[in-house]
């Protein structure tokens, strides 16, 4: 008959063939291969220090009629390390989810085990289908001042740990980051971006639980993020887009009142809208960089003395240009 | 943010306390702005309650101001209202019931709080205890504002700043501070929870063609 065996890594083991005596002749084998006889004791097999690798199928068979006398599956594997456990509601007021892992991996089958308490009252937290490391649980009061206590127990052939986590309802709240952002160029405005997101999913009810929002921006040629906190709506205009720059944008959502931000949404990249005919785009570039690298904060150089006007053209900045080239050749010449 | 709390005590003071009908200042500017009002009343409130809680808990000493404290209640705890509420129930509250519940729980709250008042701590804590009473007496006020701009009856409460009738002393020292430290967690639960009634309320009651921004963010 077949066994499964589990046993620690490091351990030594050691493999009875079954009813046989210890002076019986037999010959083991470990996944179909023979097993050198300098790891026997008599009948037995002495598996020292045992690793992973070693794990697998052993058989024993009688010496002469080879008829199978004892087989063993052996797991090595180790007893687990404490679990991590995190509680979150991104559901607010409908509830919340547990989920947990295991810092190491263990190698051999583990049972966990959750149990909720509040108060005096045992909670049931339903187990996901999926992912599988996840249970929920359903509010059934609100504005509770009694904390949750929940504890996570895991177990396995080696060894068992657990781990507790005790919260206030309010703690956990952490929404899911907004959806569907979008960001677009507006139409003759340069300096503007049109950035709108939705609600996330998950989040039950905004009209009686509503979240605000925060936005980061930035041009993807700098390290510095712009933010602005918003807290109704779910769009703003960015007025302050250096032209002609790609810009990447995020958004983020919390519960008005409680709880923490979300993580913040998947980036968007867009760039304002610009009027820059092609065959001056390369020259545009080259003058606005070579003025950003001077002073990185300046807005684009449309504030110089040869300004013609409030628009950001390439052709004013190649005008300014030359004209500036001009009055430094004079220059110069009269030193 | 300090400036609400003296505007609304100010109110008090103007307005005759306890005589609420003549709550001229909340009339002039209407329910919808009211309303708005004691939103950021409460929010205020609970960002003073943070520094206040963790200030009052430390003069209780340990275990009161460990973070993982977690009593069990006892059944004498319950005379402090409590917040809690049945999720289905509080959905389906009137607006009445809604603002007479938030009502009820603060003039008992301020009782209590002004009992706590007064008696041995740091000079500092008797000062910021006295702060937070009088900003939340203010709160108090702007909720009973709401409810006679809405036509709402008020419920009765209890007569003034005196120790609630009925409230057994604490035998010993320690069930005294867990009256303490179950009060100041009933306090911070109700003013989470007023937000999100005073959000309802705002949903519901249409705005007054005029609105005035109330810049009282930034707490």
């Amino acid at each position: 008959d077949s066994h499964i065996q589990y046993e620690r890594v490091g351990a030594d083991v050691t493999m009875k063939c079954g009813s046989m005596d210890w002076d019986a002749a037999v010959t083991w084998t470990a996944n179909g291969t023979d097993i050198d006889p300098s790891h026997l004791n008599g009948s037995y097999l002495i598996l020292k220090n045992v690793d992973l690798t070693q794990s697998g199928q052993y058989s024993c068979y009688e010496g002469s009629s080879w008829r199978l006398k004892y087989q063993t599956y052996l797991r090595v594997g180790m007893p687990p390390k404490e679990p991590v456990l995190m509680c979150r509601s991104n559901n607010y007021p409908k509830g919340f989810y547990c989920s947990w892992h295991l810092p190491t991996p263990t190698y051999i089958p583990n049972f966990f085990n959750i149990s909720v308490i509040h108060g005096t009252r045992e909670m049931v937290c339903e187990k996901d289908a999926f992912p599988k490391n996840r249970c929920h649980i359903r509010y059934v009061q609100l504005f509770s001042t009694v904390k949750y206590k929940v504890t996570l127990t895991v177990t396995n052939a080696l060894g068992k740990n657990s781990t507790t986590f005790t919260f206030d309802e309010f703690t956990i709240v952490k929404p899911d980051p907004p959806e569907s952002v979008v960001a677009k160029p507006v139409p003759n405005n340069p300096r503007r971006l049109e950035v709108s997101w939705q609600n996330p999913s998950s989040w039950p009810d905004p009209e009686s639980f509503p979240l605000k929002f925060f936005l980061r921006y930035r041009p993807l040629i700098l390290d510095q993020w712009q933010h602005v906190e918003l807290s109704d709506g779910t769009s703003h205009t960015i007025t302050d887009a250096y032209a002609g720059k790609e810009y990447i944008i995020q958004v983020a959502a919390k519960d008005n009142d409680i709880g923490t931000w979300s993580d913040w949404s998947v980036a968007v990249h867009a760039t304002p809208w610009t009027e820059e005919p092609k065959h001056l785009t390369t020259e545009a570039q080259i003058t606005e960089t070579t003025s950003a690298s001077t002073s990185s904060f300046m807005p684009p150089p449309t504030t110089k003395i040869c300004d013609k006007g409030a628009v950001v053209g390439s052709g004013a900045v190649a005008v300014c240009w030359t004209a500036g080239l001009v009055v430094a050749a004079y220059g110069v010449l009269f030193i | 943010g300090d400036s609400w709390g003296i505007f609304t005590f100010l109110c008090a003071a103007l307005c005759n306390l306890p005589a609420l009908p003549a709550l001229n200042c909340t009339e002039e500017l209407g329910t919808s702005q009211s309303i708005q009002k004691t939103y950021d009343l409460t929010r205020y409130l609970e960002h003073q309650l943070r520094t206040l809680a963790g200030t009052y808990l430390n003069y209780l000493g340990p275990p009161f101001n460990e973070p993982d404290f977690n009593p069990p209640r006892l059944a004498r705890a319950e005379r402090v209202p409590s917040a809690t509420v049945d999720l289905d129930l509080w959905r389906g509250l009137t607006d009445n019931a809604r603002l007479a519940a938030n009502y009820r729980a603060y003039s008992r709250l301020l009782c209590y709080l002004r009992a706590l008042d007064g008696q041995e701590g740091t000079a500092e804590l008797r000062h910021r205890l006295g702060h937070f009473c009088s900003s939340l007496q203010g709160l108090v006020l702007s909720i009973a504002g709401v409810m006679s701009s809405l036509g709402y009856p008020l419920p009765a409460g209890p007569a003034g700043p005196t120790t609630p009738p009925g409230t057994p002393v604490a035998p010993n020292d320690f069930l005294k501070k867990m009256d303490d430290f179950w009060l100041l967690k009933e306090l911070q639960t109700w003013l989470w929870r007023s937000a999100k009634d005073f959000n309802r309320l705002k949903k519901k009651v249409p705005p007054a063609v005029v609105t005035l921004r109330l810049e009282a963010r930034g707490f």
